[in-house]
């Protein structure tokens, strides 16, 4: 069921989005001729076995591939074809992404691993710190600014990943299977969160699991198989 | 059996295959090591050449003679063969006398003439001539009773432009004489002496043609069988007092002992890219130990021994030397060629003369390089076996490293440097080890060890010091490049540590040679003084052996009028295995004209004193080898007479790797006997408006005299020819050098690629979450710029203290001379940015790395 408050201007509009790999004298299909729309605040799961293209949907949804064929446009910018400038752009300012592995860089404490997406924006480092500080607060790390990265448990390290997706304001939350690495009391503390951000800050997410945690609070359920939808693209 | 079958399988599934995968990185390592490898093997083989070269000669020379017979600083009187005639101890003797000769023409070059009496030298020495029996009796009669005929060796022959039957004419100090070659030697034996360079003559045309009538450089002895020590002694001291008993072996040991300072040098030099190359297996083998720790992890897991892992990783620094020395081979095969004429040009011009026709492969010398590259290797890859050894199989569990190791790692490794270079300034001041200066060299590795140690925390204090500074400045990029060479500083410190070396060797031996050079050229401005030097014909060959006629010396200064002139006579001395020259020289007008480099003492007051005869100068290197200092007395046999007067001063001086002993001419003559003179330089009395239309009106008047029977250069001509000398001598350690620094750059260029191929989900998260492609390619270039900012400025300290070491230790032990330290801030400032600009390139291959794969393939990956 679609987020009633969610607006009619789709975030994600792919047509036709095909995704083909070469694999040595042959190729591999990551996404074939998927149509999707994705409506401004919502809280999409998508689930499908391994090897189905979750997260080379998601890779080409944060501009981190590009289409073989298709049309994409996310948060109002077409992706498809643009230089590569265009796209960094695009990926500070109007995406985050939360990974399975929460990919925090080691040789950075917590508030600098946060803060690292708006200084490579260019923003104040300040400002970016003042934003980091409150989102620490939010997210109950308060007391861990300054620990190195790799000594928080893999929860804290998730929550600090999804500070760290959403310190610039993005649109589009991109989560590859966040809860993978974790138990399920921290796994649902995660879903939580997302979930928050996405009540709170109508920042919209598009969550891709194997699991049913997020079940719950998802507005919409889609299944890929074989790189193609199952469910129906728009509508549960 | 099965355990290694098993051990060797292993092996190649595990490290191989990883190898091959990572081809690159494996090529540059291999590649690096060669590189060492082949300039350590040429090195030794070019030297080992020449020794061999040389020593053959020696012993061909030497025959089988049991002892030898010489008058130091002079010739042998023939009347004391009489001595052995009827000796009860003596069997056999012969006589023997050398010179050099060249045909008579414009640029022909000398060769060996030998003078000897063919019927007595038959047990001595094997010399053999080509032909039919009768056709070589023959030849070797008309060797015997005709004068001015000849013997030369085929390949002598071919080059004169002569066969057997045909004539030549041959110059000489003395005289130019024409000679009738009457045969050909088979290529044996005498004949292989200087390479094939050689001529025998009868000993009777030998003296007429140098006009040394009566006297002989030698007399070889053979004794009876039987015969004891204590009559050898007895027979020693029946001697009179101005001849002395020696091995015939002696000249050979004292050439070689010569030698062996310059051979151990060069050596150590050319390990020097071994060294570096050293760094580059730790490198990459420990880079492969972290990078892979958690499949070691899991095979321990498996079962698999913590020994195994240790093997594993030893066996991987093994076939990186193994094939680094196969590589080699090809490579040295083409260094080998330069070398060899440059070492035998530069062994030839401060020591012996050598000859080398071929380059003999010695399996020794090859296995040494061998056992030298693997175990370098085996060393190197060592400590990062160990930590293989140590991967817990929980870790096969684990996330990421500990950063708190890594902390630990940098401090320990900063106190052990320390250590290191405490021991440094222990083992610095102890004196050499039978003339090696072990300690100093083994000073030399402990600095190189120190300051490789030191890296990782001056990359930490460097990194965090400079953080916020550059955050400010450039932005993201250097702020996280700061903070990866924090986290990597242990790791990358090994590369750091090559780069440390490799700069340290260049900024020492660029400082080395400047100063070197600088005082050479204050030595031959003061000291090589003189508008026009006159010695006789092929006087430097001859070792200034054969004085001017005395026509020549009393009509000299008719001729020169408006010149000074400083007459001279060199005699080649021995003090022990030690030789040096004794030069007898016009001091008073010396001093006017020029001076020498004074060490020690007060030149105004040593001046009059010396030239007053009062005593002898000395030279550094002679006073370093026999110990004599100001205040001891010089004694020698020069000729008849029996030299002894005090060592009134210590000066510099660097015309041979042997010493010197300056006396007054005049007062020479007044005490002892007439020297004569060897040469003579003129001086312009008052600076002429023409200089060079003078000289030049007094070089024809001298050859309008005497045609070419002086041997004529100007005085600016030789002191060019000897800084050109000065500077063939050095070239090659440039080439070494280059060559280290090369490989340094290989080590960076490895590192940092594989740091960044290691780091690349890194890499492509921060591309994720906004990097752009600009900035993480600056952030890459700005690691790099701490690495190599580290390397350099490390390398830099660590030059300077090197180059007070090499000068004023390892030179001094090595060589017996120093030299005044100057800094040539010039090359310096050209060539290090040049060095860091070239090292900033080998991060190139990094910045392409970083984007080899699709960010979206990494972080499926991941």
């Amino acid at each position: 069921m679609p987020d009633p408050e969610a607006t009619a201007e789709p975030i994600v509009c792919a047509r036709n989005l095909t995704r083909i790999y070469p694999l040595g004298a042959g190729t591999v299909t990551g996404v074939a001729g998927l149509n999707l729309d994705i409506a401004r605040g919502e809280f999409v799961v998508l689930k499908g076995p391994s090897g189905s293209g979750k997260s080379t949907l998601l890779a080409l949804l944060a501009a981190l591939d590009t289409p073989s064929a298709g049309e994409l446009t996310v948060a109002g910018r077409r992706l498809s074809g643009r230089p590569p400038g265009d796209l960094t752009r695009f990926r500070r300012e109007a995406v985050g992404m939360v990974f399975q592995s929460f990919n925090l860089l080691p040789t950075l404490n917590v508030i600098e691993n946060i803060c690292l997406p708006a200084l490579l924006a260019g923003r104040d480092e300040r400002e970016a710190r003042r934003r980091a500080e409150e989102l620490l607060e939010r997210l109950g790390l308060s007391g861990r600014a300054r620990h190195p990265a790799d000594r928080l448990s893999g929860g804290e390290m998730q929550r600090v990943a999804i500070a760290r997706a959403v310190i610039n304001h993005p649109a589009l939350v991109l989560a590859d299977e966040p809860t993978g690495n974790l138990d399920s009391r921290n796994g649902s503390a995660v879903i939580e969160l997302l979930a928050r951000l996405n009540r709170e800050d109508r920042i919209t997410v598009l969550l891709a699991t194997h699991s049913d945690l997020a079940d719950g609070v998802a507005t919409r359920r889609l299944t890929l198989r074989d790189g193609a939808l199952v469910s129906p693209p728009c509508g549960d | 059996m099965r355990r290694l079958i098993s051990f060797f399988r292993l092996f190649a599934a595990f490290s191989l295959r990883h190898a091959a995968r990572h081809g690159g990185r494996t090529v540059a390592v291999v590649l690096g090591i060669a590189l060492g490898a082949a300039v350590f093997t040429s090195v030794r083989l070019a030297v080992h050449a020449s020794i061999a070269s040389f020593t053959r000669s020696m012993d061909f020379f030497a025959g089988n003679a049991d002892r030898v017979v010489v008058r130091p600083g002079g010739l042998l009187p023939e009347e004391t063969l009489a001595l052995f005639y009827t000796h009860p101890a003596v069997r056999d003797y012969s006589v023997v006398s050398t010179t050099y000769v060249r045909r008579q023409g414009e640029g022909t070059e000398p060769f060996l003439l030998i003078g000897i009496d063919p019927l007595l030298d038959r047990t001595f020495r094997s010399w053999r001539i080509e032909g039919e029996g009768t056709k070589a009796i023959e030849a070797w009669l008309d060797l015997l009773r005709e004068p001015y005929t000849i013997l030369l060796t085929a390949p002598l022959a071919r080059e004169l432009e002569v066969d057997a039957g045909g004539g030549l004419a041959l110059e000489h100090t003395r005289r130019t004489a024409r000679f009738r070659v009457v045969g050909l030697l088979e290529p044996s034996g005498l004949a292989l002496v200087e390479g094939g360079r050689v001529g025998i003559v009868d000993i009777a045309t030998f003296q007429e043609l140098t006009g040394l009538h009566g006297g002989v450089d030698r007399i070889d002895l053979k004794f009876r069988r039987g015969v004891t020590p204590s009559e050898i002694e007895a027979l020693a001291r029946e001697l009179p007092e101005d001849l002395q008993l020696g091995t015939p072996s002696a000249a050979r040991e004292s050439g070689t002992a010569m030698i062996r300072a310059y051979q151990l040098n060069l050596s150590v030099l050319s390990f020097a890219s071994l060294f570096v190359g050293m760094f580059l297996v730790y490198s990459l083998v420990a880079l492969n130990v972290a990078a892979r720790r958690r499949e070691l992890a899991v095979l321990r897991a498996l079962g698999a021994a913590p020994h195994t892992l240790f093997r594993l990783f030893l066996a991987e620094g093994a076939l990186l030397g193994g094939l680094g020395w196969i590589l080699a081979l090809p490579i040295g095969s083409v260094l080998v060629r330069y070398l060899l004429e440059a070492v035998s040009r530069t062994i030839t011009t401060l020591f012996v003369r050598v000859r080398v026709e071929e380059l003999v492969l010695s399996p020794a010398e090859l296995s040494v390089s061998f056992a030298v590259t693997l175990g370098t290797s085996l060393i190197a890859a060592w400590q990062p076996a160990r930590e293989a050894m140590r991967v817990s199989p929980r870790e096969a569990m684990d996330m990421m490293t500990p950063e708190e190791r890594r902390r630990k790692s940098a401090r320990s490794a900063a106190l052990l440097a320390l250590g290191c270079l405490a021991a440094c300034a222990v083992l610095l001041p102890l004196p050499p080890a039978g003339g090696v200066p072990l300690g100093g060299y083994l000073a030399v590795l402990l600095l190189f060890l120190g300051f490789a140690l030191l890296s990782p925390f001056l990359l930490e204090r460097l990194a965090s010091g400079l953080e916020g500074r550059l955050s400010r400045i450039a932005g993201p990029p250097a702020f996280l490049a700061g903070r990866a060479v924090r986290q990597g500083a242990v790791r990358t410190a090994v590369s750091v540590g090559a780069l440390i070396t490799a700069v340290a060797l260049f900024t020492a031996l660029v400082i080395m040679v400047y100063s070197f050079r600088r005082t050479v050229e204050t030595w031959v401005r003061q000291t090589v003084s003189g508008d026009l030097f006159v010695t006789a014909k092929m006087g430097q060959v001859n070792r200034f052996r054969f004085p001017l006629p005395e026509e020549i010396v009393t009509e000299l200064p008719r001729l020169a009028a408006g010149f000074d002139l400083v007459e001279s006579r060199r005699w080649p001395l021995q003090r022990g295995d030690f030789p040096y020259e004794f030069e007898a020289m016009g001091m008073e007008t010396f001093f006017r004209h020029g001076d020498f480099l004074w060490l020690e003492g007060d030149p105004e007051a040593l001046r009059p004193r010396i030239a007053a005869g009062e005593g002898v100068l000395v030279s550094e290197v002679f006073a370093a080898r026999t110990g004599q200092r100001t205040g001891d007395r010089f004694q020698a046999q020069i000729e008849g007479s029996l030299v002894d007067l005090p060592i009134l001063a210590v000066v510099r001086d660097y015309r041979t790797d042997g010493g010197i002993v300056f006396y007054s001419h005049r007062h020479f003559r007044e005490r002892y006997h007439d020297p004569r003179w060897s040469g003579v330089r003129f001086f312009f009395r008052e600076p002429p408006a023409d200089p060079e239309g003078e000289l030049a009106r007094l070089r024809r008047a001298i050859v309008a005299a005497w045609g070419d029977r002086l041997d004529l250069i100007g005085g600016r001509e030789l002191r060019e020819a000897v800084l050109r000398i000065f500077d063939e001598t050095f070239a090659v350690t440039t080439v070494l050098l280059l060559i280290a620094l090369a490989v340094a750059a290989l080590g960076i260029a490895t590192t940092l690629t594989v740091l960044v191929l290691e780091r690349s989900w890194q890499l492509n998260t921060i591309l994720a979450v906004g990097g752009s492609p600009p900035q993480i390619r600056a952030m890459i270039l700005w690691e790099a710029a701490f690495l190599v900012a580290v390397g350099e400025g490390a390398g830099l300290a660590c030059g300077f203290l090197l180059s007070g070491m090499l000068i004023q230790v390892i030179n001094r032990q090595s060589f017996g001379w120093t030299f005044l330290y100057t800094v040539d801030w010039a090359s310096l400032g050209l060539s290090l940015p040049l060095i860091l600009a070239a090292a900033l390139a080998a991060a190139l291959p990094a910045v392409r790395a970083a984007f080899r794969l699709p960010p979206a393939a990494l972080l499926r990956q991941r």
